[in-house]
């Protein structure tokens, strides 16, 4: 599959606008999805892919064929989103995006679970919202964020610790 | 796995993006090409041997000196690099000594709004103590002699709507826009140093080494150490 990726890739840098549909198609639900759980709501998470996806297109040329399409997509992506959360700091702390587009909490746990995400610092937050949506390997999530594997290990194991506290 | 590792597996389960994501994006980069960059070129700049003392779409005349000439170029440099998302902040000085007091204390009050927010015109007359001088705000404002390295653009009206400007309020929407997308703060992964984009250190980075950090504080707990040359932590 990743030599596929690579293909449209090039593809797509060369303004190939099928190929690069079929990018998107490819890979669109899984950053959807992380966008979406990191940034709390489908609009601002439906942006951020689009603006995502958008820097790979125009800045095609400058992909690395060393780097698998999804680890360099997961890179932009979560670039993205770690920006908009820092704009949200500073603009608006603790507001509360409603988000009418959200598929219904199951339970009660899956609420508290939420709540008890937003007690994580960003970096874990980031990593762990990579490795349960794709199951990226620490070394592909050292590799996104541009850390050591034992600080991958060391981020998701404080990230688990803060939630398993303050779920009880 | 346990209890943590479920309730993680369920809540990270892979939804379905929007209808139409590509074709929505190929059109974004359709209209990329209509970006403010190109403003850069039609502007005058010129300078005193004290800093950058007027920025205007017209015909202005040249700086006198030979640094009054080096900082306009300094300026144009920096204003290049803002208007194409590469610079959040400019090192080149501002003179506004031909500036009445009330003014040059409003524009002062519009320097400290960090890039990428927007303040209302009565958060700067609360700021410098006139709050109901609004309107002179405005006023003053809109005859900023230094657009861009003043920010007044990100100064809006309290009911959301965007106010006036000097090069128009389609550009302020556009400028607006750009901040809203370029990040602040970026690492390099090989050197593990944290940066204010635009800092001098990070102008060779290579895309593949940067990423971008939502704060310093997340920045040093993964193992970055901020630059001592464009110091993050100043500007936080």
């Amino acid at each position: 599959m990743s030599a596929d990726d690579q293909t449209l890739m090039k593809l797509a840098a060369r303004g190939d606008e099928t190929a690069f549909g079929d990018l998107v198609g490819r890979y669109q639900n899984r950053l959807f999805t992380v966008a979406h759980r990191l940034l709390g709501n489908r609009a601002d998470a439906e942006d951020a892919v689009q603006r995502a996806f958008l820097n790979c297109y125009l800045k095609s040329g400058s992909y690395d064929a060393r780097w698998q399409v999804s680890t360099w997509l997961y890179r932009v992506l979560t670039n993205v989103c770690v920006d908009e959360l820092r704009r949200r700091k500073g603009a608006k702390p603790s507001v509360e995006v409603s988000d009418a587009g959200r598929p219904p909490e199951r339970t009660g746990q899956h609420l508290d679970l939420r709540r008890a995400l937003e007690k994580v610092p960003t970096e874990a937050r980031l990593l762990l919202a990579l490795r349960y949506v794709d199951g990226l390997s620490y070394g592909e999530l050292a590799r996104i964020r541009g850390i050591s594997i034992n600080t991958v290990k060391s981020q998701l194991a404080r990230g688990k610790a803060i939630l398993r506290k303050a779920l009880g | 796995m346990d209890r943590v590792d479920d309730l993680l597996a369920a809540h990270f389960s892979v939804e379905a993006a929007p209808e139409g994501l590509a074709s929505q994006i190929v059109r974004r980069a359709r209209d990329a090409d209509r970006e403010v960059r190109r403003l850069v070129d039609e502007i005058e700049i010129t300078a005193t041997d004290r800093g950058v003392c007027l920025i205007r779409a017209e015909r202005l005349a040249p700086p006198a000196s030979a640094k009054a000439r080096h900082l306009a170029e300094q300026a144009r440099v920096e204003l290049r690099e803002y208007l194409e998302g590469k610079r959040t902040f400019f090192t080149v000085p501002v003179d506004l000594s031909g500036a009445p007091p009330f003014q040059r204390e409003v524009l002062a009050a519009a320097r400290s709004i960090p890039y990428g927010e927007v303040r209302a015109y009565a958060w700067i007359a609360e700021r410098i103590r006139h709050p109901r001088a609004v309107r002179a705000v405005g006023t003053a404002l809109g005859r900023n002699p230094v657009p861009l390295i003043v920010p007044c653009h990100r100064v809006l009206r309290s009911d959301g709507g965007v106010g006036g400007y000097l090069f128009g309020t389609e550009y302020k929407d556009r400028l607006l826009a750009l901040e809203r997308t370029t990040p602040v703060l970026q690492g390099c992964t090989t050197t593990r140093i944290v940066c204010r984009v635009g800092c001098v250190h990070g102008r060779h980075m290579r895309p593949a080494n940067r990423v971008v950090f939502a704060s310093l504080e997340d920045a040093c707990s993964v193992g970055y150490r901020p630059c001592k040359v464009c110091r993050p932590a100043a500007a936080a």
